[in-house]
């Protein structure tokens, strides 16, 4: 085992949360104080890889759809707070084959990315599948987002912004509408992510708990006017 | 146009097209051939210890029923151990998908339908003259006759066409017959029924029923790769009118993609690969860092430039199939995906065993060079560890200057024709039999063109055939046209195709050839992989 766990209950913060956890990252010579792992799930085609590619590199994969064969592992740094966070990050085939190997590292994941298409009603239906398997297959305390994908198709749209809140809602999860062709909100996803972890991680009895919704709700890019008017 | 038969004693008979003379085969008379060498295990090529893959005397392996009796497939094989699930598995445990779709059968029904992978490129007429107008068709479907894949058009608007094949396989067999082709008004239509599924190939060229035949197998055993066999069985026994793109869903294009590498590709013809170009010591390098990168659950590890082979190492006693190979060389070939981060897949290696997965770590070296490396594992939880290994495998390649070998070596992949000195000769491909290796240089200025390219190989692919026909093989044939003049060969120990000027003369090419074999010889240490290793 080469990537050491950052097990969450390790108290890491006892002096500070600057202890350097300095590990060797086997991309670049990289180097970061903690690392999470961070999954994405939906459907396939809602725009996983995407979302993915906007966060690492800024760009757009537009054009063919490539569908993600298995799993893909991918690391970045963010910086949050001075502090170097590596997000390990999994990229998963959504296709129902590809199953059984997405399970097998769902307990390893300490964040989930879930994803629907605004576009298709299907992918969003299926978001509740997918939180059972979240709850069966998932540690106890995985941070979850629920990320309405494809916002710039305002034409396209089938589900309405408030349905997508209403159910995170009911499951008391964090929600934004994204789009990895603009990017809107697409890097505030993973911060807020890299954010409750570290924060999580270096918890001390006496600072106040990270609010991951309320961060949220202040760093947000509305999705546009099409969001409130349908 | 002529096609001239060879012999051994040198009669030859101008015969039509199509009634070439039979010509016996001496299996004896190996030892008073006139060039040395062309014994197996001897020709140039072939390994110096032993061999990488499962040793297949190529095209009747492939074409031997496996299913019905896997052990005949392997009696006539040098050394082979692979076949034996239990030999494999060592208690590490091959995933049998049998026993997890049992688990997930109640639990697929709260999901509902996904849509499939999109195929803009599809969108065809399928009733008009172009669709038709196709060299090559290929459909699966399932026994109940529901479309699962068609080459061209959409499977929705092909139901009926599929609901009438299925039918006349059902109406052949309700006779305790099977159906295997129909030829009429120029076209090839064969059938191949694999329970579950039932393949049909269309073919308006002239490849023979047996070539179309084997394609069709390609198609299954892509088909079996990505679901195991124990998977499709299972979905198919517990319902019968299933359908099946929803578990293929965005495998498309891996279909697709092997359709055209069997239109091209000469190594899935002659059921070989071919190996990058590299000095014996650099290559030695490499495969003493991959042997040293191990983990416990490692089978295979297959280090990639493009489509092809730079070396690969392998657990002891484990050998693996060609077919397979190409399979991966098929899965990496066809997904971007791979490009950046690390991949982690389950396939199922058919000619290994069709009933459980393996998993493969997939991975480039550089994001920007064509350098991939497939390690093979049998668990599915052991990403991490592979992780490491790619990672030791990488740290100490970048300290040995086999690393600047490499790369040096990835600007030539290939080598023109003139290295040879044959000036009449334009190209030529040249298999080992007993390494499963083949070497072919680039091809020259005519052939270049996509259309040329795939004529050459449909040469070839004829030359092929006569020497692997059923009832009359031939040893060797020269047949001249007007645009090249042609050879092939075939002795136990390798294969050889060529393909000359049309200028060119008998006698010059029979003067080639044992030139081309002592340049090869000479140069056996650079294009072949003379000593792959085990961990």
């Amino acid at each position: 085992m080469s990537i050491k766990k950052v097990s969450l209950t390790d108290n890491e913060g006892k002096n500070g949360t600057s202890r350097n956890v300095l590990e060797r990252c086997a991309s670049v010579n990289e180097y970061f104080d903690i690392s999470f792992k961070v999954m994405l799930l939906g459907d396939s085609a809602v725009g996983k890889t995407c979302i993915l590619v906007r966060f690492k590199d800024g760009a757009f994969l537009g054009g063919n759809f490539i569908a993600t064969v298995g799993i893909d592992f991918r690391n970045k740094v963010v910086t949050v707070d001075n502090m170097k966070v590596k997000l390990q990050i999994w990229d998963t085939a959504g296709q129902e084959r590809f199953r059984s190997v997405t399970h097998a590292y769902y307990r390893d994941a300490q964040a989930l990315l879930l994803l629907y298409d605004i576009t298709r009603k299907s992918s969003f239906d299926n978001i509740r599948a997918w939180l059972t398997e979240i709850h069966e297959y998932a540690q106890k305390d995985v941070v979850i987002m629920l990320l309405g994908n494809k916002s710039d198709m305002a034409a396209e749209r089938v589900i309405k912004h408030e349905d997508g809140q209403k159910l995170a809602k009911e499951y008391g999860v964090p929600f934004m509408e994204t789009s990895a062709k603009t990017g809107v909100n697409v890097e505030l996803a993973f911060h807020a992510i890299a954010r409750e972890l570290k924060h999580r991680a270096a918890e001390q009895p006496h600072e106040p708990k990270f609010q991951i919704h309320d961060y949220i709700e202040s760093q947000k890019e509305k999705s546009t006017c099409c969001g409130g008017l349908m | 146009m002529a096609a001239d038969v060879h012999n051994k004693g040198g009669a030859t008979w101008d015969t039509a097209k199509g009634g070439l003379a039979a010509v016996e085969r001496m299996r004896s008379d190996r030892s008073d051939s006139p060039t040395p060498g062309l014994v197996e295990g001897t020709e140039p090529g072939a390994g110096q210890e032993h061999t990488m893959f499962v040793h297949a005397q190529s095209f009747e392996d492939l074409t031997a029923d496996s299913e019905s009796n896997p052990d005949a497939e392997l009696t006539g094989n040098r050394r082979s151990a692979v076949g034996d699930s239990e030999e494999v598995q060592e208690g590490q445990g091959v995933e049998l998908q049998g026993g997890s779709t049992g688990n997930e059968a109640g639990e697929q029904k709260q999901w509902a339908g996904q849509q499939r992978g999109l195929r803009p490129a599809r969108e065809e007429d399928v009733t008009g003259e172009a669709w038709r107008a196709h060299r090559k068709h290929v459909f699966v479907l399932s026994e109940a006759g529901k479309p699962i894949y068609t080459r061209y058009g959409t499977e929705e608007a092909l139901s009926t066409i599929m609901g009438v094949m299925m039918a006349l396989v059902s109406f052949v067999e309700a006779e305790k017959n099977i159906i295997r082709s129909i030829h009429a008004d120029g076209y090839r239509v064969v059938f191949l029924h694999k329970s579950p599924l039932v393949l049909v190939g269309v073919s308006r060229s002239s490849q023979s029923e047996r070539e179309l035949s084997r394609e069709l197998q390609y198609v299954y055993y892509q088909i079996v790769s990505l679901l195991t066999l124990t998977q499709l069985d299972h979905v198919f026994r517990h319902k019968q009118n299933y359908d099946l793109r929803r578990l293929l869903a965005g495998s498309e294009h891996l279909t697709d993609n092997l359709l055209r590498m069997l239109e091209y590709d000469p190594g899935l013809l002659l059921n070989a690969v071919t190996s990058l170009p590299l000095a014996s010591v650099a290559r030695d390098a490499l495969s003493a860092g991959l042997q040293v990168a191990r983990a416990k659950s490692l089978v295979f590890s297959i280090l990639l430039a493009g489509s092809r082979l730079v070396t690969l190492v392998r657990k002891k006693d484990q050998y693996l199939h060609h077919m397979d190979l190409h399979l991966l060389f098929n899965l990496v070939g066809s997904s971007s995906s791979f490009r950046e981060g690390e991949g982690w897949t389950p396939i199922c290696l058919p000619k290994f065993n069709t009933a459980g997965f393996f998993h493969a770590h997939i991975s480039y070296l550089e994001p920007a060079s064509n350098l991939c490396l497939i390690l093979v594992s049998t668990d599915r939880e052991d990403f991490f560890n592979l992780s490491d290994c790619r990672r030791r495998f990488l740290e100490r390649l970048r300290r040995r200057s086999a690393y600047k070998a490499l790369q040096e070596a990835l600007h030539s992949p290939t080598y023109p024709v003139s290295q040879v000195g044959i000036p009449e000769l334009w190209h030529f491909v040249y298999k080992s039999k007993s390494s499963g290796l083949y070497t072919s240089p680039e091809l020259p200025v005519p052939y270049q063109g996509e259309e040329e390219h795939e004529r050459l190989i449909r040469l070839y692919r004829y030359l092929h055939s006569c020497l692997h026909h059923p009832t009359r093989p031939l040893r060797s044939m020269y047949r001249s046209g007007n645009t090249e003049n042609l050879f092939a060969w075939a002795t136990s120990g390798f294969e050889l195709y060529l393909c000359f000027s049309p200028l060119g003369t008998k006698a010059l090419a029979m003067s080639a050839v044992t030139k081309l074999l002592k340049w090869i010889r000479k140069e056996e240490d650079r294009l072949f992989i003379l000593n792959p290793l085990t961990y």
